[in-house]
């Protein structure tokens, strides 16, 4: 126990947040900006992810702790802390990572003006709220809170491997308006998910009529998890085999589902533009290998009751012990069950209104006073919404930029960004092109960087790329 | 600037990237993450009425009753180790006529014994039952005698009984265990 609750808090902070990839989002320089908004202006008329590493994506996050709330240097006590943050938290407060890698990524012009791109990705996602409630239950025991209701409902958490397939295309329709879609193909290796639980579980003490001096009661319970890919993991033997048996789902051997990524770039003048898209809209039907466990019932626990039977010699009493076990197990049964589902991917939000000034021409210079020109800006800045349906609701983001682009060769953004993790995010990303070569990375929370142990959320980009240029 | 500033520039971006660094903390301090929670469980119950120390068809007192229940939890290896301290709380409430001894007996598995406590109940009356009330605090050496139980056997004994004997002798009961994992 103690190693796990290390480990989870250890996790905190080192991986990334709710897939906000708030500095990526219209940052044209990079080909990997067309996956977030399929209707972006496409300045290249080629580009070919370097394979595995076109992009690297880590991100995780939590919203109530930061590593250095727990681990700090100090002289008051480890444990003095985890109680004082447990009592501070809160049910909606949450835990996640996301990691994203691209295998293969790739998009041309065609004659037709439509800009075709495709690939593969692999996305490792998980997120689980905080269950306060299960937390002082374990952290504090009974004994304080007598009466008091533990909520079990609090028990929210998915997590979800997979492998994504994906073709988009994008075409300027008119002088304004960029407009795109991609389709997706899950192949889900494992998932799991256990949300929209109910019950509680209070101890109360007894009344003079009570059986015993507490009575310690399950109401309303219906706790589920529900798992695919699962259940034949469990009969291998050893990680080498559940590894290749994982791998083996990446090429449609898993659960599949389908999924659209929609978006539109909208020019409003000359200056001002607005962007929007949605990601991830679909669904994965998982019915192969699905096992779900639920819980449901109410019982009242009074402890053993003896009855002292008149026994003759050799004879044996009765099995309180294990008819409290089966008393249990009926009110409160467990069902294994084999039941398909659908999952809803969580759809992820972006919308951004920028407004650019400064003509961009390869010469790097800047024609400050041509405010128009129709090509592109060298500087915007403009505004960035972000959101992504959880389980417990949306969270979302918001986010101020500013892009630049330096020289022909070399373009930053940076990104001031508020979220359900703070109010101090600040993000840097820079995108290098080196003849044909193409080079990016992002990070946020970049204030925090002398201390990470103090970030609440960390996210991370990085690639390469080759970009043949428009003639 | 020009295309030879480019990747300075870009290498310079990369290493503050890569200077995060993680300061202050000290990790060692895991080692000292303790779970100390404090659970209230009931434990046993019952009812013994007066008639039940009194054989009617051999027409003799059955001074001492017995019961036995498996209490498998308590020798699970993880309670072993994270068990710090358990204290069983008793309250009898008579109102039979008679002072009791009541013993507890734990046994292993293979019928060793293992932990042994036991109190004596004042007596009572139908009209005014008497609480009586006994603590056994286990800890140190003992929690590992209690944690090789699996089953208690509970005795009551009355120093005598006949047919008129009236009442019942209650008990409710508790254990509080102070855990740490």
């Amino acid at each position: 126990m103690r190693n796990f609750l290390t480990i989870i808090l250890s996790l905190l902070g080192f991986f990334a947040i709710s897939q906000n990839k708030q500095i990526l989002y219209g940052f044209d320089d990079v080909p990997q900006s067309l996956m977030l908004n399929p209707g972006m202006k496409v300045t290249q008329k080629k580009h070919y992810g370097i394979p595995f590493l076109s992009q690297i994506h880590f991100n995780g996050g939590s919203s109530g702790v930061s590593v250095y709330d727990i681990f700090k240097d100090g002289n008051d006590n480890i444990n003095d802390r985890i109680t004082k943050k447990i009592f501070e938290m809160k049910n909606t407060d949450f835990f996640t990572a996301t990691q994203q890698l691209e295998i293969i990524n790739f998009g041309w012009r065609a004659k037709n003006e439509i800009y075709f791109s495709g690939g593969i990705y692999q996305e490792f996602d998980f997120i689980t709220y905080f269950p306060r409630d299960l937390a002082i239950l374990a952290w504090e025991g009974n004994r304080d809170y007598l009466n008091y209701e533990f909520d079990l409902g609090e028990i929210s958490t998915t997590g979800d491997f997979m492998t994504v397939y994906h073709f988009g295309v994008n075409k300027q329709i008119t002088d304004k308006l960029t407009v795109g879609a991609r389709i997706k193909l899950y192949s889900s290796m494992f998932s799991y998910r256990s949300v929209d639980n109910t019950g509680t579980f209070v101890t109360t003490l007894g009344d003079e009529n009570a059986e015993n001096i507490y009575e310690h009661t399950v109401r309303n319970a219906d706790v589920t998890v529900e798992t695919s890919g699962y259940a034949s993991l469990r009969e291998l033997d050893g990680s080498a085999q559940v590894t290749s048996e994982i791998l083996g789902r990446a090429f449609f051997g898993g659960n599949l589902g389908v999924g659209v990524d929609l978006g539109f770039t909208y020019d409003i003048n000359e200056a001002f533009t607005f962007s929007a898209s949605a990601q991830d809209v679909g669904a994965i039907f998982h019915s192969k290998d699905v096992e779900s466990y639920r819980a449901h019932g109410d019982y009242t626990l009074n402890g053993i009751n003896l009855v002292f039977p008149p026994l003759n010699q050799g004879e044996s009493t009765f099995p309180y012990y294990n008819n409290l076990e089966d008393e249990i197990e009926r009110e409160i049964p467990i069902d294994t069950l084999h039941k398909s589902y659908t999952q809803f991917r969580p759809v992820k939000f972006n919308a951004a209104l920028s407004f650019g000034f400064g003509r961009f021409n390869s010469s790097g210079a800047c024609d400050c006073l041509n405010m128009g020109g129709g090509t592109l800006h060298k500087q915007n800045v403009g505004l960035q919404f972000y959101s992504i349906f959880r389980p417990k609701g949306p969270q979302m983001a918001g986010t101020f930029f500013y892009h630049r682009r330096l020289t022909e060769y070399l373009s930053a953004k940076a990104t001031y960004t508020v979220d359900s993790y703070s109010f101090s995010n600040v993000g840097l990303g820079v995108s290098a092109d080196i003849g044909k070569f193409n080079v990016y990375i992002a990070a946020d929370n970049l204030i925090k960087y002398s201390n990470l142990a103090k970030a609440k959320s960390v996210s991370l980009q990085l690639g390469f790329n080759i970009i043949i240029d428009e003639e | 600037m020009n295309k030879s500033l480019s990747l300075p520039i870009f290498a310079v971006c990369l290493c503050l990237f890569f200077t995060a660094c993680i300061q202050d903390t000290n990790f060692d301090q895991a080692e000292d993450i303790a779970l100390t929670p404090v659970v209230e469980l009931d434990l046993i119950y019952f009812n013994l009425r007066a008639d039940q120390f009194f054989d009617t068809i051999n027409s003799s007192p059955i001074l001492t009753v017995r019961d036995t229940t498996e209490i498998k939890f308590l020798d699970d290896s993880s309670l072993q180790e994270s068990l710090k301290r358990a204290e069983f709380y008793f309250k009898f409430t008579n109102s039979i006529p008679r002072t009791f001894q009541v013993d507890f007996q734990f046994l292993s598995e293979t019928n060793d014994t293992t932990y042994v406590t036991g109190t004596s109940v004042a007596e009572g009356t139908l009209a005014a039952p008497i609480i009586t009330e006994f603590i056994e605090n286990v800890e140190g050496d003992d929690i590992l005698q209690i944690t090789q139980a699996n089953k208690v056997v509970v005795s009551v004994t009355i120093p005598s009984s006949d047919e008129n004997l009236e009442g019942t002798l209650n008990l409710k009961s508790k254990t509080t265990y102070f855990l740490e994992y």
